[in-house]
């Protein structure tokens, strides 16, 4: 047997051995596989602007418009009188504080830089979701506040800003997030917006009341 | 099932390679049915970023080594319960038995599955995928010179093993 007729040999193999697995089977594990990502890639920003107190960035005014018109934010008072915020770009953070304000949450925003230093976190053990703030996950993200519901004394931080997300050759199953672009070698370097959000204790200060 | 035009190009890539990336994982695990579990996993996640995959240069080679990342983390879970034997160090194995009820001929598949583990997933890459030597290298993170001499070494010893194998079936 000489080398041309072992590798005809070999080669031979293959299509003599057959995936019998459905593609529809196949792309429904992708879906799975695809939805799992968005979860890590947002609990990991979340989880990050959490850990630092984040600060955030805006760009240019958008209170109280029709919803037809997609600015950076838009504020808007329900019935209930819970304040809904969409958050779709990082800008005009000191717009986005001043409209809240006038709303009656007494707010610090700041994105993309760090938290207003005056702020102090308020004390005790609280849950955000039950103090009256319900931040919803993906983009746009919409942040519901209900001021009644808020506790005594307390304000409420929003904080954004843009980290890295990336993986490593070989490890493309691994999502990394950082606030720094990646020095080593990656495979992909794709910037993720992280939002976050937290009581604070209101001062004039902090909060501007 | 509607998935779009980035479903179409994923489902004409799938059909096209499924196999040869199922004997390629194969010679590489030593048993059927993990390597198409590991295949298939692996076809998910280049669904889920086809994006990317689709502009591999080397898709296939992409399925693979991420079919065998799969098996190395999961051989890491697993690894303080099962100890996982190279399957090309199980003696006595005949004809792989993981492949039973397909038309691989079992003399081969045995030949191959008695080369070390790197000579396997050249042979496989280079002859089962029909990747150059370069793409080779860089699925397998190794140099190109390495995927050389491992090719050479491998077809070797599987030429020299066939014809042991031959000359004991013929009677003398």
């Amino acid at each position: 047997m000489n080398d041309d007729e072992l590798l005809t040999a070999v080669r031979d193999q293959r299509n003599k051995l057959l995936m019998t697995t459905p593609v529809e089977q196949v792309i429904s594990r992708g879906r799975t596989v695809r939805a799992r990502r968005r979860i890590r890639r947002l609990a990991g920003a979340v989880a990050a602007v959490a850990a630092a107190a984040v600060a955030l960035t805006v760009l240019r005014p958008a209170g109280h418009q029709p919803a037809d018109q997609l600015a950076a934010w838009t504020v808007a008072r329900q019935a209930n009188g819970t304040i809904n915020v969409t958050i779709r770009e990082l800008r005009d953070a000191a717009g986005l504080q001043s409209t809240l304000r006038a709303d009656g949450v007494p707010a610090s925003v700041t994105f993309g830089s760090e938290p207003n230093p005056a702020c102090r976190e308020y004390p005790g053990r609280w849950n955000l979701s039950q103090s009256g703030v319900q931040l919803s996950s993906g983009g746009p993200y919409i942040l519901a506040i209900n001021p009644s519901a808020l506790p005594r004394g307390a304000g409420v931080q929003i904080g954004g800003k843009f980290d890295f997300a990336y993986s490593i050759p070989g490890h493309p199953q691994t999502t990394y997030i950082s606030p720094w672009r990646p020095k080593s070698p990656v495979s992909k370097v794709v910037r993720v917006l992280a939002l976050g959000a937290g009581l604070v204790q209101a001062s004039p200060q902090c909060t501007g009341s | 099932m509607a998935v779009g035009t980035q479903g179409l190009d994923f489902e004409e890539f799938y059909r096209g390679s499924k196999d040869q990336c199922l004997l390629t994982v194969m010679v590489s695990v030593g048993d059927k049915d993990m390597a198409q579990d590991l295949v298939a996993e692996a076809f998910a996640r280049a669904w889920a970023s086809w994006r990317a995959v689709s502009r591999h240069p080397a898709p296939t080679a992409w399925v693979v080594r991420t079919a065998l990342n799969v098996s190395i983390s999961r051989w890491r879970r697993r690894r303080r319960e099962i100890l996982m034997p190279d399957p090309g160090r199980i003696e006595g194995r005949s004809a792989i038995g993981g492949v039973a009820g397909s038309s691989v001929d079992p003399r081969i598949m045995a030949a191959l599955l008695r080369l070390p583990a790197r000579q396997r997933q050249v042979v496989a890459l280079r002859l089962f995928l029909d990747l150059d030597t370069s793409h080779t290298a860089e699925a397998l993170g190794i140099a190109p010179g390495t995927v050389q001499a491992h090719l050479g070494r491998a077809i070797a010893a599987l030429r020299d093993d066939l014809v042991r194998e031959r000359s004991r079936e013929t009677p003398p």
